[in-house]
């Protein structure tokens, strides 16, 4: 066990846990944010998916250790109330079926757009290549994208 | 304990919005208060004019959560942006009313007795209305909240009239609307939960957090039907935040669960568990001598499904014969959401939280591990990240009740996602073998089908069998299968053949299976369709034309199915033109072009025809599906943006089933383990998806399953227009040997 210092959704954490306890324990079981999810534990499905800065990683993988000091964005920190332009274009979409998989898919989109304000179909595919939706809401989920970067504009 | 086609009834609809009615009396229902308008379980109005809606079906992705209230609010004539809509949980209110989510075939059924539960309250409201007025009850009608008098213009709210209406004598068959004049039903509805999923605000069961809960994590037997000698928890107990080891009697596999402050501690206290395991007796299990020996099981069908003229003479008089036989290979389900469980067992009560598809046998199982009677017993059912038949059992709950029993303390089991694909009830592996008789012109005079079928309760774990040691169960009568209409799509075959046989061997293995999306429909559909391509290209007849003369466009009775022969012939006529059949498929440098058809009935109630496009490289490597069209008549689509997403969601399903999924088994043991080798359908593999709904105004069908089993024989019908060769073994690879 030691301490270590995370940044989430803005708020300064102290954690005392195993270094080697992954992010996605961490942010569940110590800071109670359950909008991430525990889909495989291996970083083969993206449902974990958080924003270090503004990039998209597996939280399932990365140690408490090696997040030390630094800052995340989990679903629950992306918007107050939903109006980020993935949120609002997830909901005009409705892509979302069981849902489950969708704040890791969300975070992956807001990660893109950061990066890319106007991703091609292809583009889309290879953000979301280390996602998985068993729903299968690939198709809507594409077209949510596109919508989010309009939205963005 | 049910029998088979309960269980499968119960079972099947992983993802159909449809059930079973309960049968409680519309009138059974005794009120809270006398201020506010609630005459049966499904609906309130209170004075203030809030209007709730309850859903007594359990949400996996379905969108019943959405839909049940539409066709409430639609009946009632409530303003659907200001309805509150709450989850149903078993009892209290809702005692009598399974909430058990599944069945299909009976969704008209269920669609009448929410409109006729929402109407009958409508006509209270209407009734107290006409009588403050004193006017005809005809002249009033609902609109959005308020009952309006049509003559004067005169409108009171639902607020207004609800303690007046609950005095009202409950209409025992009060008038339903016409479907003409619906308002929300027929219309795009967004899912209700979408603003909670999109901000992670949506609890599911692996989210839920009870004052004082610990988090555990369980180690079963490596093996199929493997045992627990002994084990030493010392290790476990020194790792910090450990709190209890506890062995396990109560899932599908015998553990050692390891009880700590958090997930990662309980799952390191896991992995420094030791403990010697025993195996079954007798030689493991290989699934690839098994696969290799099924369709030889066929040659054992005897089991009477459907007989419809002499086919065996038939086929003796035949002039030719061609046969054929098809491999389905074991499947997982692995839903987003692995397996987990909440349970806060204490000596005089017991509350459990549980993401499962059914109330009943969930609750069976806490009174068995517990002890304690029913009404001791509360269950919340929440939300599921999935659940696709998988959590139709109850095996999960029963372990976090056992553990929480043991140490006196609210507990969370989670399964790993290795837990859940590795002790799963898969859907089980079958072979299908078709016979086909030609006369000397070449026209079919016979078809014989033979199949096999696993018994998917032989594995359950709620009659209290050990699943591997358990003495058989008593062989079937011979016609149980006709009885139970199934297998599913052997049964129920649309088609007309001048003389059919279908029989099934019942076919067991160590593995224990479960109704799996669909049921039986992805493999004895993947048999028929693919065999109706090969005899149509044999006799040189094009494949649609081939099935549409095998549909005399009338009804036809089978069982208690009516199946309307015309509504599948004109969803193939649909898919022909919008896929420009006749002309070629489209050329790609370097690559062969082919597109491949299929059909189904699903239950009588759900009708569809589906195209593929594939092309594969010329030296046969690199299958690619480039569009699906599909063409879908599931009657009155309900909520036309549900509908189009369930089908393209089972599309998906049956995608993965086609070119990546199976479950291998070795040595008594699964061997994929995580989604890096069980394959499933990612994004940037999706054909083009085409869904066209075609509205025949029919009484609802089921759409959550109905496309499944579409998806392989189109793709490998496709596949053999464009290459020659024909798979007959899923998932498809063009390197196999024939089946």
């Amino acid at each position: 066990m030691a301490a270590f210092t995370i940044i989430v959704n803005g708020t300064t954490h102290r954690v005392d846990a195993d270094p080697a306890m992954p992010l996605l324990w961490v942010l569940r079981d110590r800071l109670n944010l359950t909008g991430t999810k525990y889909g495989c534990g291996a970083g083969a499905c993206g449902a974990c998916t958080v924003l270090q800065g503004d990039r998209a990683i597996r939280s399932c993988t990365m140690t408490l250790a090696a997040a030390a000091g630094q800052s995340f964005t989990t679903i629950e920190g992306l918007s107050p109330r939903g109006t980020d332009p993935c949120q609002r274009a997830w909901i005009d979409e409705d892509v979302a079926q069981c849902g489950y998989c969708q704040p890791g898919m969300i975070i992956t989109a807001a990660a893109l757009l950061r990066a890319n304000a106007s991703p091609t179909a292809a583009d889309i595919d290879t953000a979301f290549a280390g996602h998985i939706c068993r729903c299968g809401t690939y198709t809507r989920l594409r077209a949510a994208v596109h919508r989010a970067a309009e939205y963005s504009k | 304990m049910s029998t088979r086609r309960q269980f499968l009834r119960d079972s099947a609809g992983a993802l159909i919005v449809a059930w079973r009615w309960s049968g409680v009396p519309l009138s059974a229902f005794a009120p809270a208060t006398d201020t506010a308008l609630e005459p049966n379980a499904y609906l309130r109005v209170d004075g203030s004019g809030e209007v709730t809606l309850w859903v007594t079906r359990l949400e996996m992705g379905q969108g019943v959560r959405t839909l049940l209230p539409t066709i409430l609010a639609e009946e009632l004539g409530a303003d659907w942006s200001k309805v509150r809509i709450e989850q149903a949980s078993p009892g209290g209110r809702f005692k009598g009313i399974e909430l058990h989510t599944s069945g299909s075939g009976s969704s008209s059924g269920a669609y009448r007795r929410l409109r006729t539960s929402a109407a009958a309250a409508r006509d209270m409201l209407i009734a107290a209305a006409a009588k403050a007025w004193s006017v005809e009850t005809a002249s009033c009608r609902a609109e959005r909240g308020w009952i309006v008098h049509e003559p004067s213009g005169r409108r009171r709210s639902f607020g207004s009239l609800a303690a007046s209406a609950s005095k009202q004598p409950v209409p025992e068959q009060p008038r339903l609307k016409d479907p003409a004049s619906f308002t929300l039903l027929g219309k795009p509805m967004k899912r209700v939960d979408g603003p909670a999923i999109v901000t992670g605000r949506a609890i599911y069961g692996i989210d839920v957090r009870v004052p004082g809960m610990l988090f555990a994590s369980i180690e079963r037997a490596p093996t199929l039907g493997g045992a627990l000698v002994r084990f030493d928890a010392d290790a476990a107990l020194r790792v910090p935040g450990v709190r209890h080891v506890v062995p396990v009697t109560r899932g599908i596999l015998p553990g050692v669960a390891v009880v700590a402050d958090d997930n990662w501690s309980a799952l390191r206290g896991r992995a420094a568990l030791t403990i010697e395991w025993a195996s079954r007796p007798g030689p493991p299990f290989e699934s690839e001598q098994y696969l290799a020996a099924l369709p030889s099981a066929c040659d054992r069908a005897t089991f009477k499904v459907r007989h419809e003229g002499d086919a065996i003479a038939a086929m003796e008089a035949a002039a030719s014969h061609y046969d054929a036989s098809y491999l389905f290979p074991f499947q997982a389900h692995a839903p987003m959401e692995p397996m987990n469980c909440t349970a806060d067992v204490r000596a005089d009560r017991a509350e459990i939280w549980a993401p499962t598809q059914t109330d009943v046998r969930t609750i069976a199982q806490i009174v068995k591990v517990t002890g304690l009677p029913e009404s001791a017993v509360t269950l919340h059912c929440v939300m599921m990240g999935g659940g696709f038949g998988r959590r139709l059992f109850a095996d999960y709950a029963a372990e976090a009740v056992e553990i929480s029993k043991a140490i006196v303390r609210p507990v969370q089991v989670t399964w790993t996602r290795e837990d859940d694909m590795r002790c799963g009830y898969f859907q089980p592996a079958t072979a299908e073998r078709f016979t086909a008789g030609f006369d000397a012109a070449g026209a079919l005079t016979a078809l014989i089908h033979k199949t096999t079928a696993s018994d998917l309760t032989i594995y359950d774990i709620h009659d209290g069998r050990n699943i591997w040691t358990a003495p058989p169960k008593p062989a079937r009568g011979a016609d149980d299968y006709e009885k139970d209409q199934s297998p599913w799509g052997a049964y129920d075959t649309p088609y007309e053949f001048p003389a059919l046989r279908v029989d099934c061997a019942d076919v067991t293995s160590a593995v224990p299976v479960g109704p799996w999306r669909a049921v039986e429909y992805p493999s004895t559909v993947f048999a028929r369709e693919s065999f109706l391509d090969e005899i149509a290209h044999r006799t040189g007849r094009d494949p649609i034309a081939f099935r549409l003369d095998l549909l005399p466009r009338d009804s036809r009775k089978v069982g208690p199915y009516t199946i309307d022969r015309a509504r599948l012939a004109r969803v193939l006529e649909q898919a022909r033109e919008r896929t420009g059949w006749s002309t070629p498929a489209s050329a790609r440098p370097g690559r062969r072009s082919g597109r491949g058809v299929a059909a189904n009935v699903y239950h009588a109630g759900s009708y569809l025809a589906m195209v593929a496009e594939v092309s594969v490289a010329d030296d046969l490597s690199d299958l690619r599906v480039h569009r699906l069209t599909t063409v879908v008549d599931c009657g009155i689509a309900l909520n036309p943006l549900g509908v189009i997403g369930q089908t393209e969601s089972g599309i998906t399903w049956g995608l993965t089933a086609a070119l990546l999924g199976k479950i291998d088994f070795k040595a008594d043991a699964p061997v994929q383990k995580n989604f890096s080798d069980y394959h499933v359908m990612r994004i940037g593999q999706m054909p083009e998806l085409d869904t066209v709904l075609l509205d025949s105004g029919a009484s609802p069908g089921g759409f959550g399953e109905h496309p499944v089993p579409l998806v392989a024989p189109a793709i490998a019908n496709a596949l053999f227009a464009a290459t020659g060769i024909r798979v007959r073994q899923l998932p498809l690879r063009l390197n196999q040997r024939p089946a």
